[in-house]
C-alpha cells in the first residue's frame, strides 16, 4: 500500500496540468459550451502527447489514465475523456477522433451526443458499438454545460463476450473520476469564499453551523477520491467500481447542495464561475443513473442479490 | 500509489485467519457487548494463546514483547479481529495506545513493569480521561493530583470509563498545575486500580454492559513512579494517543462483518430482490469501504513514520458515519425481529449511537477538519 504519487503519476498530471492550462479551464470552457462545441482542439493534443495511451503503457496504467481523467473534468476540458482514456482501452478498442457516446440500453439526450459518430452501448450483458448518424441527432437545449444531443444509430456490431461488464465498470470508475475532480473544484471554491466573505462582521466560515457542513463535505469527497483510485488501480472489479461511484453519486448531491447554499446568489449567476462545476455534475449524475443504480449494482457483485 | 497488499501481509493474514478460524470456532459471536463479563473472561484467554503466537503486540519493539513489525501487520491484525467481532474485548486498547504510549513516554523502569504483562496478555487497562464536566471540553478536567513526597495524591471522579469494571490499571489524567493552566497543568499516571481510595461503580447503560462507570478517587496514594512523562506535560500525550486511538480500531469492519450478515439474513426472507433494499445495502456498503480506505491513508502515513496529520480526523468521521448508515439500516429492513435482545440489528443499532461521542466527538472531527484541513477562520 502507498498513497502517494508515483514520480510517473506527478509527471504525468504536472505535464497535463500545463496543457489543459492552455486547452481547458473556465473562459474557454464558457466559450465553447456557448457555441455547444466538442473540443477537438483538446482531444488532438491529448493524442498527441500520449495521454489517450496511458491505461496501457509500461510505465503507467489505469490508474493514471483515471488521474487524467479527474484532472481534465477539474479544468473542465471539453472532451469525452472517459471514454478515451479508459473505456475505448479497456476494451482493446481504437480511439477514433471525435466524441464517443457511453449508453447503458436506451439513453435519453447523451452529451457530445450531436458531433459523436461511435456509442457503445451496455444492453444487460451485451455490448454493442454502434455507428451514429451525426446529421440526424437531434440536439436539445440543457443549462447543464455540456452539448446534449438525441442520438441517431445507423448500425451496430455486438462486441466480444465480457465486453458490457468492462465498459460498465470502466464508465463507473471513470464518470465518478471526473465527479470527484469537479467536486473538490466546487469545494475549493466554497471554503475559499467562506473565507473571504465576511457577514455579521465575521468571516462566513467562522460559523460552526458552515464549518461542519464544509467538513463533511470534505469528508465524503475524499472517501470517494480514493476509492476511485482504489478501484482504477485494482482494474475496476464489478464491486470497487460500482461502490466507488454509490459513494461518489452520494456524495455530489450534498456537494452540490452546500456549496450553492454557502456561495448564496452570487453562486447561482452565469457570471460566477461556480456553476460550471456543478451543472456538469448533475450531468454526470444522470448519466450514471445516480448512486442508486451503482448501489443495486454493489449490492449483486457483493451478495449475488439476483 | 499503490493499493495491493505485500505478500508478506497477504501470507499474515491468511495465517492469522487459519488460527482465529479454530480459535473462534466455539465463540459465539452474538455476544457483541466488548466488556461484558462473559466476553471479558473470553478475551483474557484468547488473548494469552494470540500472545503465544506473537500477534498480541507484533507491533511494539522486540526488547518490549513485541515482536518488531510494522504498521500495516498491526492493522490487518485489528481488521481480521474487527471482522471477527473483536475477540480480544477490551485488549485492543492496551495494544493499540496504552502500551506504545510508555514505550514513548515511559521511564525504562516502567516499561520493564507495565509492558510485558500488556504483552502477554494478562492485563485490562481502560482510560479515565472524562469528568462529569469535562468530556469533550477534556482541558477543564478537575481530578487533582498532588505531589506529598515520594507519592501523588488523588482526588477526583471520572466517568464513562469503560471497561474499568474488568481493568486491572487505568491510563489517568488529572491536574498538577491550575485550573487557570488549562492544558498546561495536566498530567498522565499510570494507576493500579487495586490502589486504595479508587473505588468503581457501574453505570447501567444500552449501549453494551462495559461501557459506563464511574471512577472514584479519594485520597488515592500512589508511588510517585506512576507519573508518566513530566509533569504538567500530559497534554501532548493525550494529543498523540487521542491520535492512535481515533484510527485504532477499525470499527468498519465490524460494520462491514454486521452488513454482510444483514444481507444474509434478508436473502433468507426473500427480500434481498428487492431494489429499494438493495440500494440501502449498496449504499451503506459504500459508507464502509469509504471509511476504510480513508484509513488506510492513515495507515499509510504511520507506516512511513510520519507525523500524525488531520487526515486521522476524516477517517474517524468516514467510520461514524458507516456505523451510522449500518445502524440505520438495520432497523430499517429488519423491522421488529431488529429489536429483539442479541439480535444483529439490535446490537449494531445500539452500538451506532455511540459511534459518534466514544474516543471524541464526531462534532470534534468536524471542528479539527475545518481548522485544520480546510483552515477556515476561528473569528
Amino acid at each position: 500500500m502507498d498513497f502517494e504519487p508515483t514520480q510517473t503519476q506527478r509527471a504525468v498530471l504536472d505535464a497535463l496540468g500545463a496543457l489543459l492550462a492552455r486547452y481547458a479551464g473556465p473562459e474557454r470552457s464558457r466559450a465553447l459550451a456557448a457555441r455547444g462545441e466538442y473540443d477537438w482542439n483538446l482531444e488532438e493534443a491529448l493524442r498527441r502527447d500520449g495521454f489517450l495511451d496511458l491505461f496501457a503503457a509500461e510505465d503507467a496504467g489505469p490508474l493514471d489514465a483515471t488521474l487524467a481523467v479527474e484532472a481534465i473534468a477539474a479544468e473542465i476540458g471539453a472532451v469525452s475523456a472517459v471514454p478515451h482514456l479508459l473505456v475505448l482501452p479497456a476494451l482493446g478498442l481504437d480511439r477514433p477522433a471525435g466524441p464517443v457516446v457511453l449508453a447503458a440500453g436506451d439513453p435519453g439526450p447523451v452529451r457530445y451526443g450531436g458531433e459523436a459518430t461511435r456509442m457503445l452501448v451496455a444492453d444487460g450483458d451485451r455490448c454493442f458499438a454502434a455507428d451514429l448518424d451525426s446529421v440526424a441527432a437531434e440536439r436539445v437545449p440543457s443549462a447543464y454545460g455540456y452539448p446534449f444531443a438525441r442520438v441517431v444509430i445507423a448500425g451496430r456490431a455486438e462486441l466480444a463476450p465480457g465486453s458490457a461488464a468492462a465498459m460498465v465498470n470502466w464508465w463507473r470508475v471513470g464518470v465518478s473520476a471526473e465527479a470527484v475532480g469537479m467536486m473538490r473544484r466546487a469545494a475549493d471554491i466554497a471554503v475559499a469564499y467562506a473565507k473571504d466573505r465576511k457577514v455579521f462582521r465575521r468571516s462566513l466560515g467562522s460559523f460552526q453551523a458552515l464549518q461542519h457542513r464544509l467538513a463533511e463535505v470534505n469528508v465524503l469527497v475524499e472517501g470517494a477520491r480514493w476509492l476511485v483510485y482504489e478501484a482504477a488501480f485494482a482494474g475496476a472489479p464489478a464491486e470497487a467500481a460500482a461502490v466507488a461511484a454509490t459513494h461518489t453519486m452520494s456524495a455530489l448531491g450534498r456537494v452540490t447542495r452546500e456549496t450553492h447554499q454557502i456561495m448564496g446568489a452570487i453562486g447561482l449567476t452565469a457570471e460566477h464561475d461556480l456553476h460550471l462545476w456543478t451543472l456538469r455534475l448533475q450531468a454526470l449524475r444522470a448519466e450514471l443513473g445516480s448512486w442508486r443504480t451503482p448501489s443495486r449494482a454493489a449490492a449483486e457483485a457483493r451478495w449475488a442479490t439476483a | 500509489m499503490e493499493f495491493a497488499w505485500d505478500q508478506a501481509d497477504v501470507a499474515f493474514r491468511r495465517e492469522l485467519g487459519d488460527f482465529l478460524d479454530r480459535e473462534l470456532a466455539e465463540w459465539d459471536r452474538s455476544e457483541t457487548g466488548l466488556g461484558s463479563a462473559v466476553y471479558s473472561e473470553f478475551s483474557r484467554g484468547f488473548v494469552g494463546r494470540l500472545a503465544e503466537k506473537g500477534w498480541l503486540t507484533p507491533h511494539w519493539p522486540r526488547e518490549y514483547g513485541g515482536g518488531g513489525q510494522g504498521a500495516w501487520q498491526h492493522f490487518v491484525l485489528g481488521e481480521e479481529m474487527w471482522r471477527r467481532g473483536e475477540p480480544r474485548g477490551p485488549q485492543y486498547m492496551n495494544v493499540n495506545w496504552v502500551g506504545p504510549a510508555i514505550i514513548k513516554y515511559g521511564t525504562e523502569d516502567q516499561r520493564r513493569k507495565l509492558l510485558p504483562p500488556i504483552a502477554r496478555g494478562e492485563v485490562f487497562w481502560c482510560q479515565g480521561f472524562s469528568e462529569p464536566e469535562a468530556g469533550t471540553d477534556l482541558a477543564a478536567l478537575r481530578t487533582k493530583a498532588v505531589r506529598d513526597g515520594d507519592s501523588y495524591v488523588l482526588n477526583g471522579q471520572k466517568i464513562w470509563t469503560s471497561y474499568a469494571n474488568v481493568a486491572d490499571y487505568c491510563f489517568l489524567l488529572a491536574r498538577t498545575g491550575s485550573a487557570a493552566d488549562g492544558r498546561d497543568g495536566i498530567s498522565v499516571f499510570l494507576l493500579p486500580l487495586n490502589t486504595p481510595g479508587a473505588q468503581v461503580r457501574r453505570i447501567p447503560g444500552f449501549v453494551g454492559d462495559h461501557s459506563f462507570n464511574e471512577l472514584f478517587l479519594t485520597d488515592a496514594r500512589i508511588p510517585a513512579d506512576c507519573l508518566l512523562g513530566e509533569e504538567n506535560k500530559g497534554w501532548e500525550i493525550v494529543r498523540r494517543t487521542l491520535a492512535y486511538e481515533r484510527v485504532g480500531a477499525p470499527r468498519y469492519a465490524r460494520a462491514a462483518l454486521v452488513l454482510d450478515r444483514l444481507a444474509a439474513e434478508v436473502r433468507t426472507s426473500g427480500r434481498l430482490a428487492d431494489p429499494g433494499i438493495q440500494e440501502q445495502f449498496g449504499r451503506a456498503r459504500a459508507a464502509c469501504e469509504a471509511a476504510r480506505v480513508l484509513v488506510y491513508r492513515v495507515i499509510d502515513e504511520r507506516a512511513k513514520a510520519k507525523e500524525p496529520s488531520p487526515m486521522a480526523y476524516q477517517a474517524r468521521a468516514a467510520m461514524v458515519q458507516a456505523e451510522r448508515a449500518v445502524g440505520d439500516l438495520a432497523l430499517d429492513v429488519l423491522g421488529s425481529e431488529a429489536l429483539v435482545e442479541g439480535a444483529l440489528g439490535d446490537a449494531q443499532f445500539r452500538n451506532s449511537l455511540g459511534a459518534g461521542i466514544a474516543a471524541g466527538s464526531y462534532e470534534v472531527q468536524l471542528n479539527l477538519i475545518s481548522r485544520l484541513i480546510l483552515e477556515l477562520p476561528k473569528d
